[in-house]
């Protein structure tokens, strides 16, 4: 197993979350709302909530990626300086869920950005947010 | 030789310094909201993380100001932090006029901030920055006013060096009547000066996304939040070396700066944590009237000796 | 005026423009009128009656396409849906835009989504579509074809 560099430590030790909405019900935006409050207590683990997209490490996706929405997602992906992870949260980031054959939503989110993480749950509980995030620092820590 | 205080006081140990009360705060935050905080080494771990992303610069931004002024906010905080150290280590090692220099370059990273929102070419940057001038004409006001307290207590002198001695034995400013009500301005003035709420208005997370430091990333976000670390440390080591006899390094005298420094901390953290927002014309009301009507009566009793 | 004075009211005034009046439940009232005296009659119940226009809805059945204006009084509690049957080759009505400004956005929805034509709209641009959606493709019709090549449809399973 290779040593990671100071880098990728120092960004799974203080990753700096950033919610982006596409079109979604916001009942996960509700939750990802749940996960940042005192009873949860993200702060251990040295996530902020990041109010610039320039301050982000992690992007958080919500709702399935309608066509208008995602030419802005893509827009900010870029303006995210890298490195940046992509983490969907709930089932219509993963893969449209019920909405697969809606007009307005052609592709799933992973055919348009480089996704690290899937959270499933219509909405997943903050429980299972906080377990998908360690989950995605462990996996990194593993060395891919 | 001042290089080398320059070096290691100004920069090393206040850098230091800095980052534990940044911890110290973060963690106050933490457990007076009911919740474990962030393990200790975490302002350290933020900044190398940010060191290691890429800076981005945006379009329409004037890269040089851009890039040079965290640069200038860093450099000011470390100068002026020197100067006090070098007082307070051997006390004649002043100036004639020092405790000026000091106010003027404690004003600079406020500046800095201001000049890297207009830089950035981003409307809400110039918002912030905008908000950030207002409430810097606001505070600056009784912050000065209740500067001239210890001077005019210490015989009119403008030495550092000198109102220090003039507090030696025991006989702090804080214990007067005069000193007390500018020790309380001043208090609020620096919350004012460090941008933490109830006056962050320059760089309100929920608001204006961030205000000043929206379109900042890589190393210059780094190195203004090091600054910040730094000015956290330096304000009220400032303030207790004017008003509470500053820091005695001989035997007992240890614990009770510590302890000096450790309770200006924590009024700073409960008033951050017990209160929300204001609004800009609400600060700047606040400051002109009853800040700087408190800070004249301390100058008036302290000219008639109370 | 109550009710009952509301009812006899508009059936004595519109005589000669309502299709059918049907008026079962206690607070829904559906009157169907013919497509040429609609801004008459919305004026009127806006107007005059001083209801609430609430929202607009339309579908496609596969003979015709109908579009229901709902109005709330609330001094009443009766919710009253005007119903016009519209041609399904070329929908076309008159705008009610210019007698109240709420319905300008719900018919600039309705014109892209089901292809409804509003003569007197002053501004009948995309609203909710992207700029890249072709013209003449209506989604909420019943004979809505897949036109893009890149879609995922299957499930991947």
């Amino acid at each position: 197993m290779a040593k990671l560099g100071i880098k990728t430590r120092a960004l799974l030790k203080s990753p700096w979350v950033f919610h982006v909405a596409t079109g979604s019900c916001n009942n996960c935006d509700i939750e990802i709302l749940d996960v940042l409050t005192p009873r949860f207590d993200v702060e251990r683990f040295g996530i902020l909530l990041a109010p610039s997209i320039r301050h982000a490490d992690v992007l958080l996706i919500t709702g399935a990626g309608s066509r208008k929405s995602m030419e802005r997602v893509m827009r900010l992906y870029e303006m995210a300086p890298k490195p940046c992870l992509v983490v969907c949260i709930g089932e219509c980031a993963m893969s449209r869920g019920i909405f697969m054959p809606s007009y307005n939503m052609p592709k799933p989110i992973d055919h348009y950005l480089p996704v690290d993480a899937y959270i499933p749950g219509c909405p997943p509980k903050p429980e299972a947010i906080i377990a998908g995030i360690v989950k995605l620092i462990e996996k990194k820590k593993g060395g891919k | 030789m001042y290089a080398i205080y320059l070096i290691v006081y100004g920069i090393i140990l206040t850098g230091v310094l800095g980052v534990i009360a940044s911890w110290i705060d973060r963690k106050v935050t933490a457990r007076i909201h009911y919740r474990v905080g962030p393990p200790f080494l975490q302002p350290v771990i933020d900044i190398i993380k940010l060191m290691g992303k890429e800076t981005v610069v945006p379009e329409g931004a004037s890269k040089t100001t851009f890039l040079l002024a965290p640069i200038m906010g860093y450099a000011s905080i470390s100068v002026a932090s020197a100067i006090l150290w070098m007082n307070q280590l051997e006390v004649t090692q002043g100036f004639l006029g020092d405790i000026i220099v000091v106010i003027y370059l404690l004003t600079i990273p406020s500046i800095s901030l201001m000049l890297g929102g207009f830089a950035s070419g981003n409307p809400l940057a110039r918002v912030g920055a905008s908000r950030e001038m207002k409430l810097m004409l606001s505070y600056e006001l009784p912050f000065i006013f209740a500067i001239l307290v210890p001077i005019i207590k210490s015989n009119y002198s403008l030495r550092l060096g000198q109102i220090l001695a003039s507090q030696a034995g025991g006989n702090v400013f804080a214990l007067s009547f005069s000193g007390a009500i500018a020790l309380i301005v001043s208090i609020i003035c620096i919350q004012a000066k460090m941008g933490i709420v109830p006056f962050d208005i320059a760089e309100a997370e929920t608001e204006i996304m961030g205000g000043v430091i929206i379109e900042y990333s890589g190393t210059p976000l780094a190195i203004f939040r090091l600054m910040k670390h730094m000015m956290l440390f330096t304000l009220p080591f400032f303030l207790i070396i004017l008003y509470l006899g500053g820091f005695n390094f001989q035997g007992i005298g240890i614990l009770y700066s510590i302890l000096k420094y450790v309770l200006m901390l924590v009024i700073i953290v409960v008033i951050k944590n017990t209160n929300p927002r204001v609004r800009i014309d609400h600060a700047m009301r606040f400051f002109w009237g009853p800040a700087t009507i408190a800070s004249i009566v301390a100058i008036i009793l302290s000219i008639l000796g109370i | 005026m109550t009710r009952e004075e509301l009812v006899s009211d508009l059936k004595e005034r519109f005589k000669s423009d309502i299709i059918d009046f049907y008026d079962r439940s206690p607070t829904r009232i559906y009157i169907e009128i013919k497509p040429e005296s609609l801004v008459k009659v919305a004026s009127y119940i806006f107007k005059d009656l001083k209801a609430r226009f609430n929202i607009a809805s339309a579908l496609d059945a596969k003979t015709h396409i109908e579009i229901l204006y709902h109005f709330t009084l609330e001094y009443l509690r009766v919710l009253v849906s005007l119903r016009v049957k519209l041609n399904r080759d070329r929908p076309k009505i008159d705008s009610l835009a210019p007698v109240f400004k709420g319905a300008n956005w719900i018919e600039r929805e309705m014109n892209e989504l089901l292809g409804i034509d509003f003569t007197g709209h002053p501004n009948l641009k995309r609203l909710l579509l992207p700029e890249s959606w072709p013209e003449g493709v209506y989604p909420l019709r019943a004979d809505y074809k897949e036109w893009d090549k890149n879609a995922v449809r299957d499930r991947g399973v």
